[in-house]
């Protein structure tokens, strides 16, 4: 019982902290993405179409993260090259896609409501590790994306901390103009890492779709985009938090599908509820903003 | 004055000759697409009806998105302001049927008000005092507001019967009447124009309104000037709350008549949509929300006729957004005066080239 | 050799630089002086690549630089330290230096290595290394700078261009700079060094050139000049003024007090000390200082916009109006706001609004009323009240603000370098309605804040001088605008 709850934190967790990683490298180099459900969404469903039409499981992944891509690439057309607000960008962004995926899958799934499903991706479980007691299942029995994100973590913490490139990022973030004194191509880096966080997304989503619910449903997210916004600033813009705060939001997930199952006392809307509220008690009582990169979500412009 | 005009017009153009493209790509006829979508939101006296009626919570929200935006607060939270304010009038909605009529709707109203202004008002305070971005507060409120509704409906304001997760319907009492029956329309809308017009006296008659219109487009020389951001802060996303609350309320007490969950399909994102066209006018509010209303309306008809689902108007809000916001660029007016040489006589642009203080 | 020919470039109307030649040459301190606004930093901007010129190029040993990007200035090997912050707060020391020049591992980032090489330099130039792994955040501001220099000197430049590095400088540190300036030269270094210091620009430079607004007034060397003769051609024509001046006595009644007003940044620099001046009706009172000794804060505290750490401000017996009014010197970022009409950047002003509000109300056409009134009476040159304020010349624009102060019948009016950017017509304009102001029965005192002595002496009655903060009164004989000058740019007494 604790194991499956635990197991399914881990898969609830798994496509927030692929996006989140990704909204971290975007944040750090100062611009703030609001459109990631839309990219999120917009993979998932490109990840399904092409997986079901194909057959293919592998090219259904590729189409999620080209997906991810091609809607990141709207927003930093806006935002990164004319200079755009990002925050109402990144909402029609979202708006866009919520949009362009429901008409496309209407269009190719049709309206019986037939549930059109693919067959999920293999779990690999990783041999003697997998047979640990409790531990084993929960961390060690997944499929090949859930081990990409636990390896993307660390990586993500490293190349953000511990290299050139990721220094660069920072300094983009940190105060553009600086940077561009210095001849870093600030609009060169921060389109690098939207198409980045563009693939990472789209991939969250195709797991949503390839691996978590084998279908695609109207807004499958289901604003695990914003929860994934929510990670970034709980975590404290640090890949380490980022991991712990996408397990406690799973764990959340995960828990109101068995508390909706037993109807107890304890209105499971809680725990749904709970990464918004949380994201903002940390913003509010713990100087939450003051983590962020400072110049998150200010407009760069070449003179 | 004709550029500001002309600016909307040419958005929503483009934006119809990049959805002809889409739908080119699904197999279908533009021509055909926009045919029933007019068919469907003007083809019939009954049609027209409903799309007045599909309007009306968009003149509130837009009014909300349109009065916050023009002081640079981006309230992206409208939704959640009207599901608080419906919760608050659906739940005072039943309990109302002793009341003469004129109390009952007074009373349920002020009650939506009431929801939507402490909503937005948690999103201001967090802002004035925490200095916390409202962008991700009124986001993070969205999804709060959802799931207070749902536990609403599924408990403590769940009908008796226990049968659908909705609340007890509300008393007749406090039911805004159905006018030109069988048709929906009510005096909501009527409502909502008074608003539009109230709220446009605000923003350009008042002298608060000129300190929150001086907020938006530059908040440094504000300060100059003694205008006390943290107070208009507050006080604006009150207001917007409420307008918001108050179109849930309306929304409650004269189409719905009880709660249920996703109660709104949107109305706060599609308000930022109809805010922009208006460009953040409020009276210009009032068409912006019948031309999106009307494309809601229309969209069923299309689907029937054109197999086109209901979702292609999101596609038409996300695209005239970004199309407003392009057009509205620094860039833009740079390039311009390169070639025009003059600065350009700006009416009433929106103010999004400014960065939100994240 | 490093040159720059016939630079010209424009922000909006303004005319920040006017077919600039500029040369200088390998083993050369070349210093640039002139006071801000004169065009150095836009100049230096120029040849760093942050900023495009619009007319003109710039050439490094015969090949032309591209406009506009600073790696390819930093690829031809000019370097450029800043007058205003470009280190990363939040990183360590050694990250910014790492994205400066001693990244030169082919692998990964080494950041100790970036730092041994950091040391190397940094002994070699008797420069203080913070501890390890320390970020920027809380480095004072003399670390700063010799970071930043650090930085610049890691690309190997063969150009090194720093904008006021040593005005943030204990003077026992001054010393040790100007020697490294030195040892710079004598590496065969182009050295550009732009200054308000003239003892420093005349000690270690071998040639100097005058800047005054946008344009070379003056191209010379130490020899030939002398720090009195460089502050005259700085600051201005001493043109024979009319005794407008008469000293003013102190008739009035006090206007205004502000007793100890101290404030403190975030990293706890002190940026005004103890500031105490008394004002009294009638008086324009003048506050002279070179940029970036504490005026721009002393404006915002009295606006209302930052609070002071410490000291009390008083405005004295109250008139109809509001308090005091403000002009300050970013007009057309702080004082107006552009894509607003006329009528609506003049209601900006708290006692102006109420004038043509009742009950909350505003009257559009009483605030047009007033708006004709004022571009009436002030000559402002505008097609009417509905015109917007960017479409106004800079001089106009001024005008409109002298005319919203002086309109909302302040007790007193602050005005921070009023009169930049204007001709000398517009500024004897400007001065007239000053003077009308104060000397009118019912008006207030006037305090004008300005690195322009000219214009202080040409209408202040009483000067003071603001120098790191503190405010000195000086003699009311004292009238001598190169001794002045002189006070101005940090001589001490």
């Amino acid at each position: 019982m604790l194991e499956a709850f635990l197991t399914s934190a881990i898969t609830m967790a798994t496509p927030i902290l692929l996006a989140a990683l990704g909204e971290l490298l975007v944040e750090e180099s100062g611009v703030i993405n609001i459109g990631i459900e839309g990219a999120m969404l917009a993979g998932a469903f490109v990840a399904l179409a092409i997986a079901y039409f194909s057959g293919s499981i592998a090219l259904g992944l590729a189409g999620g993260v080209a997906a991810g891509v091609a809607i990141n690439a709207i927003f930093a057309m806006l935002v990164v090259n004319l200079a755009v607000n990002q925050v109402v960008t990144g909402t029609a962004v979202s708006i866009l896609a919520l949009g362009l995926t429901g008409v496309f899958y209407r269009k190719l799934f049709g309206v019986t409501g037939k549930a059109f499903m693919v067959a999920p991706i293999a779990k690999i479980p990783l041999g003697a590790l997998a047979r640990i007691p409790l531990l084993g299942p929960v961390f060690f029995n997944h499929n090949a994306l859930v081990y990409f994100t636990f390896i993307l973590v660390p990586a993500v913490w490293y190349v953000i901390a511990r290299t050139r490139y990721g220094l660069r990022l920072r300094a983009c973030g940190e105060r553009p103009e600086a940077a561009a004194a210095l001849g870093l191509g600030v609009v060169a880096i921060r389109w690098q890492a939207l198409v980045v966080s563009g693939a990472l997304t789209g991939l969250a989503g195709a797991f949503l779709t390839l691996a978590y619910a084998n279908t695609f449903v109207e807004n499958i997210s289901a604003g695990r985009g914003f929860v994934a916004l929510s990670v970034v600033i709980v975590g404290r813009w640090n890949s380490w938090g980022l991991a712990a705060a996408s397990v406690l939001f799973g764990a959340a997930m995960a828990l109101q599908f068995g508390l909706q199952a037993l109807g107890t006392v304890v209105p499971y809307q809680l725990f749904l509820a709970l990464p918004y509220a949380l994201t903002l008690v940390v913003l509010a009582g713990f100087g939450g903003q003051a983590a962020a990169p400072s110049a998150l979500g200010e407009p760069y412009r070449r003179d | 004055m004709l550029s500001s005009i002309a600016k909307p017009f040419a958005a929503l153009a483009l934006a119809a000759a990049l959805i002809s493209i889409v739908l080119a790509a699904l197999g279908a006829s533009p021509l055909g697409v926009f045919a029933a979508l007019a068919e469907g939101a003007f083809g019939s006296w009954y049609a027209c009806a409903e799309t007045v009626v599909k309007s009306t919570p968009l003149v509130f929200t837009g009014l909300a998105v349109a009065l916050a935006f023009s002081g640079a607060l981006w309230n992206i939270g409208a939704d959640g302001q009207l599901t608080i304010g419906a919760m608050a009038a659906g739940a005072i909605g039943p309990h109302l049927g002793n009341f003469p009529h004129a109390i009952a709707i007074a009373t349920i109203l002020a009650a939506g008000v009431l929801g939507g202004a402490v909503w937005g008002g948690v999103a201001g305070w967090l802002g004035a005092r925490r200095d916390v971005n409202e962008v991700i507060s009124t986001i993070m409120l969205n999804f709060v507001a959802v799931q207070a509704l749902s536990w609403a409906v599924h408990g403590p304001l769940m009908e008796p019967s226990r049968a659908y997760p909705a609340s007890s319907p509300i008393a007749r009492a406090a039911r805004l009447e159905f006018y030109f029956a069988p048709s929906r329309i009510n005096l909501g809308m009527l409502l909502a124009v008074v608003l539009a017009a109230a709220c446009y006296m605000l923003l350009f008659r008042t002298g608060a309104g000129f300190e929150l219109r001086a907020m938006g487009r530059n908040r440094r020389a504000a300060t100059f000037f003694g205008v006390r951001i943290p107070a208009l802060t507050l006080w604006v996303m009150a207001l917007s709350g409420a307008l918001a609350g108050l179109g849930g309320a309306v929304q409650v007490s004269a189409v719905s008549h009880r709660l249920y969950e996703k109660l709104s399909p949107g109305w706060g994102f599609e308000a930022i949509a109809v805010a922009l066209v208006a460009r953040l006018n409020p009276l210009a509010v009032i068409p912006a929300a019948l031309l999106f209303g009307a494309l809601d309306n229309g969209s069923q008809a299309m689907q029937r006729a054109q197999g086109i689902s209901p979702e292609l108007v999101q596609v038409i809000q996300g695209l005239v957004i970004l199309i407003i916001l392009a057009f509205d660029t620094p860039a833009w007016s740079g390039i311009r005066e390169h070639i025009f040489g003059a600065p350009h006589d700006a009416a009433a642009p929106p103010p999004v080239a400014e960065a939100p203080d994240a | 050799m490093l040159r720059a020919i016939s630079i010209t470039r424009r922000f909006g109307r303004t005319l920040a630089l006017d077919a600039v030649d500029f040369d200088a040459l390998p083993g050369e301190i070349h210093a640039l002086v002139g006071e801000n606004g004169a065009g150095k930093t836009t100049l230096m901007n120029v040849l760093a690549g942050s900023l495009a010129a619009d007319h003109g190029e710039a050439v490094l040993d015969g090949r032309s630089l591209r406009a506009g990007s600073p790696r390819a200035a930093l690829a031809a090997g000019i370097a450029a330290v800043h007058q205003s912050p470009m280190l990363f707060e939040r990183m360590t020391w050694e990250e910014n230096l790492a994205l400066g020049g001693f990244d030169t591992n082919a692998g990964a980032l080494d950041l100790d290595a970036v730092a041994a090489r950091a040391r190397a330099l940094a002994a070699k130039l008797g420069f203080e290394m913070p501890p390890a792994a320390a970020t920027v955040e809380n480095r004072s501001v003399a670390e700063r700078v010799r970071l930043e220099v650090l930085r610049a000197l890691s690309f190997n430049p063969r150009v090194l261009i720093l904008d006021e590095p040593t005005s943030v400088l204990a003077p026992s540190e001054l010393n040790a700079f100007l020697d490294l300036l030195r040892g710079l030269r004598s590496e065969g270094r182009i050295v550009v060094l732009i200054t308000h210091k003239l003892a420093e620009a005349i000690a270690v430079a071998d040639r100097i050139t005058v800047l005054r607004r946008g344009r070379v007034v003056a191209r010379t060397t130490p020899a030939e000049t002398s720090e009195e003769k460089l502050a005259g051609l700085m600051i201005g024509e001493i043109v024979a003024q009319p005794a407008r001046s008469e000293a003013r006595p102190r008739s009035g009644a006090p206007a205004l007090q502000i007793e100890n007003l101290t404030l403190d940044d975030r990293t706890g620099r002190r940026i005004l000390d103890r500031l105490s001046i008394r004002v009294a009706a009638g008086e324009i009172v003048g506050i002279a200082g070179v940029d970036g000794n504490g005026q721009t804060e002393l404006v915002e505290v009295l606006a209302g916009v930052r609070r002071p750490s410490s000291g009390r401000i008083t405005v004295l017996d109250g008139s109809p109006g509001g308090a005091m009014a403000v002009i300050p010197q970013n007009r057309d970022l702080d004082g107006l706001i552009l894509e607003m009409r006329l009528w609506e950047n003049l209601i900006l002003a708290r006692p102006l609004r109420e004038q043509v509000t009742s009950h909350g109300w505003l009257s559009i056409s009483r605030a047009a009323d007033l708006c004709r009134e004022l571009i009436d009476r002030f000559r402002i040159r505008a097609p009417g009240p509905e015109t917007t304020a960017g479409a106004l010349s800079g001089g106009n624009r001024q005008r409109l603000e002298v005319a919203r102060a002086i309109a909302s019948r302040p007790r007193v009016i602050v005005a921070h370098n009023i009169c930049r950017g204007l001709d000398l017509a517009a500024t004897a304009e400007v001065h007239r309605t000053i003077l009308d102001f104060a000397s009118d029965p019912s008006g207030g005192a006037v305090i004008l804040i300005s690195s322009d002595l000219d214009e202080l002496l040409a209408i202040c009655g009483r000067l003071l001088i603001i120098s790191r903060g503190n405010i000195r009164e000086t003699n009311p004989g004292e009238r001598d605008p190169e001794r002045l000058g002189l006070l101005m740019a940090g001589a001490r007494d």
